[in-house]
């Protein structure tokens, strides 16, 4: 006999009720694991993303508004440019409205100068230069349809009055590409246009630098170069374009961190229930340890040393699992399911937040048993042992 | 020598006072066998827990073996019984998660002995008690009559000087009874241990040394008893 056996023994007394407590504070921990690795996902979802040479230029007002075509030609003579593409959003659905999905109009004979970390094979874009109705497509939104390479398909017009017929020639490879786009030709929507009155405007006009530190005065160059024009234009990394979404992101971060923390109280107060039942109805018991010369201060820690023990369970099995489950769907995720699971591959769980979800669990057992067992180890032994008779 | 002196303990119940012990004083001495008696009420167990040192009285001494239990604090106290003190009850109140043997080892945890020391003493008392071949059974694997052998054993395993029974033959049936009060004369005869015991049962007056009577809260008389004046 020992006093690990004994508050082992006392605290799968009731084996099931011991399990789901354990199992209440595991998916607790669970959670808050989960949740707490939410803004790291997010950075390396924009690490991944993103670039900081690249930079994108729209118009002062919006993402909404449209700029001047003619804009491309001249960003591309700031010294230190390297490339330079655009987008115009097209808005194209997929049979019905709820299959909406980005597909840009773009120029195809410069991509790999904007986008060379894409890393689109040589033949895939020579393929599709070469075809006038081509297109590419992440492959995300190739598994999402079902298409494959070589079928032709057919965008409805939201923002253009016009439906495009597209021949799939290659697909943006997972991993750093946008998944979920598709590209085509501007000539393609050009000439669709000339008889609904033409398309003389882009949306966005991305540029890479040829050096991080060209970024800060090529963008105050293009800024400079139509300020006071009738399209004024603000120009960002792509790291900052990008980041400004997920921005915008936080208040719903802050609102699951809470959500996520609700449940560890909310899990608190159904422990501290549980602990303190089996402590009432072991009063009896209480009162023999106390009769047979057991110090308040021994049955105290007794007490609080079984709830903790179910909390630090609870918790070790919650961070584990969290950890588990989403290094598995990391490492699935460097694989061809990325496009299933979507930004849950990105989420990878740090030591440290394995060790902060354990010692929330251990915060828990704390709490929840403290008050408990301090009533219990306080009770007069006669009075307690009058409970007995 | 056990020795009360001009004991009274009340309780209040609402607005009711109720005097369980008025002015009681008498000595045991070491290695007696004491039956407690009375009637329901009379105060045997409100006496039997200040000798334990489970009570405090409102006034007057309760000295055990040399001890003024007056002058401990709460863990004093506590530590104070630990050591000098076995405990039995009526209803056997073992721990029903632990084995028979854990049951009696469990004392054990208060003291400096190492983990196999604390089992070989246990299965020791276990055996003085005659369950030496029952070490591994849970309480509720065993009879009434076993129960409160392992009872004793717990009681004995620390060696105190005093053990006080409750009512030990309360909740068994007519042979069980009789074997543990056998089993107490014994331990008493063999160890040298005084023990004070409350009960009801008229057979229990053949196996002590001394009958102390009490009513209403005070001595009444006693058959061989030391009752001090």
């Amino acid at each position: 006999m020992t006093w690990r056996r004994l508050v082992w023994r006392n605290l799968f007394r009731h084996p099931l009720r011991a399990i789901f407590t354990t199992l209440a504070v595991a998916l607790a921990i669970f959670l808050v694991c989960a949740v707490l690795t939410l803004p790291a996902a997010l950075a390396t979802i924009l690490e991944r993303s993103a670039s900081n040479v690249r930079i994108s230029v729209h118009h002062k007002a919006g993402l909404t508004y449209w700029l001047p075509f003619a804009y491309v030609a001249r960003v591309r003579n700031i010294p230190g440019v390297a490339g330079v593409n655009h987008f115009s959003w097209f808005g194209g659905i997929y049979d019905e409205p709820k299959n909406l999905f980005p597909n840009f109009a773009i120029d195809p004979d410069t991509v790999d100068d904007v986008w060379p970390d894409y890393g689109i094979p040589a033949e895939t874009l020579a393929r599709f230069r070469a075809v006038r109705n081509g297109c590419l497509v992440g492959n995300a939104t190739m598994e999402r349809f079902g298409w494959r390479i070589g079928q032709e398909i057919t965008l409805r017009g939201t923002i253009f009055p016009v439906n495009l017929t597209f021949r799939i020639v290659g697909v943006i490879p997972p991993g750093v590409g946008n998944p979920y786009v598709l590209w085509f030709h501007r000539k393609y929507l050009e000439e669709a246009m000339e008889e609904r009155g033409g398309f003389g405007n882009v949306g966005m006009i991305w540029i890479r630098a040829e050096r991080p530190e060209d970024v800060d005065r090529i963008m105050a160059s293009v800024d400079a170069l139509f300020r006071n024009s009738e399209a004024e234009v603000a120009s960002e990394t792509e790291k900052a374009f990008i980041g400004s979404f997920f921005g915008s992101m936080q208040a719903m971060i802050r609102v699951i961190l809470a959500v996520g923390f609700l449940c560890v109280g909310a899990v608190v107060l159904i422990a501290a229930n549980t602990s303190a039942m089996g402590i009432r109805e072991r009063v009896p018991e209480i009162a023999i340890m106390k009769s047979l010369g057991f110090p308040r201060r021994a049955i105290l820690l007794a007490l609080v040393a079984e709830s903790t023990t179910q909390a630090l369970l609870g918790g070790l099995l919650g961070a584990g699992g969290a950890w588990g489950i989403l290094g598995a769907l990391a490492a699935a995720g460097k694989t061809g399911a990325s496009a299933f699971l979507g930004p849950l591959g990105s989420f990878r769980m740090s030591p440290e937040i394995a060790g902060q979800g354990v010692l929330i669990a251990l915060a828990v057992g704390l709490v929840a048993g403290f008050v408990p067992a301090w009533n219990g180890a306080r009770l007069p032994v006669v009075e307690a042992l009058r409970k007995l008779f | 020598m056990i020795e009360v002196r001009d004991v009274s303990r009340l309780y209040r119940r609402g607005v009711d006072v109720v005097h369980a012990l008025e002015h009681v004083t008498l000595r045991i001495p070491d290695g007696r066998f004491v039956a407690l008696m009375g009637p329901s009420g009379s105060g045997k167990s409100t006496l039997l827990n200040l000798l334990a040192g489970l009570d405090r009285p409102d006034s007057g001494e309760v000295i055990v073996a040399g001890q003024p239990l007056s002058g401990l604090d709460d863990e004093a106290l506590a530590a104070w019984r630990a050591r000098h003190v076995g405990l039995i009850f009526q209803f056997y109140n073992l721990i029903p998660v632990l084995t028979a043997v854990e049951n009696v080892e469990l004392p054990l945890l208060l003291t400096a002995l190492r983990r196999p020391e604390r089992r070989r003493r246990a299965e020791i008392a276990l055996a003085a008690v005659g369950l030496a071949h029952r070490p591994h059974h849970r309480p509720q694997q065993l009879s009434g009559g076993e129960q409160q052998r392992v009872a004793i054993a717990r009681a004995i395993v620390t060696d105190p000087d005093l053990i006080v029974a409750d009512e030990p033959t309360g909740d068994l049936d007519a042979k069980s009874a009789v074997e543990i009060l056998e089993l107490l004369r014994e331990l008493n005869r063999a160890f040298g241990k005084s023990i004070v015991m409350v009960t009801h049962d008229p057979r229990g007056e053949r196996f002590v040394h001394d009958v102390i009577r009490l009513d209403k809260g005070v001595l009444v008389n006693g058959t061989r008893a030391t009752a001090a004046p």
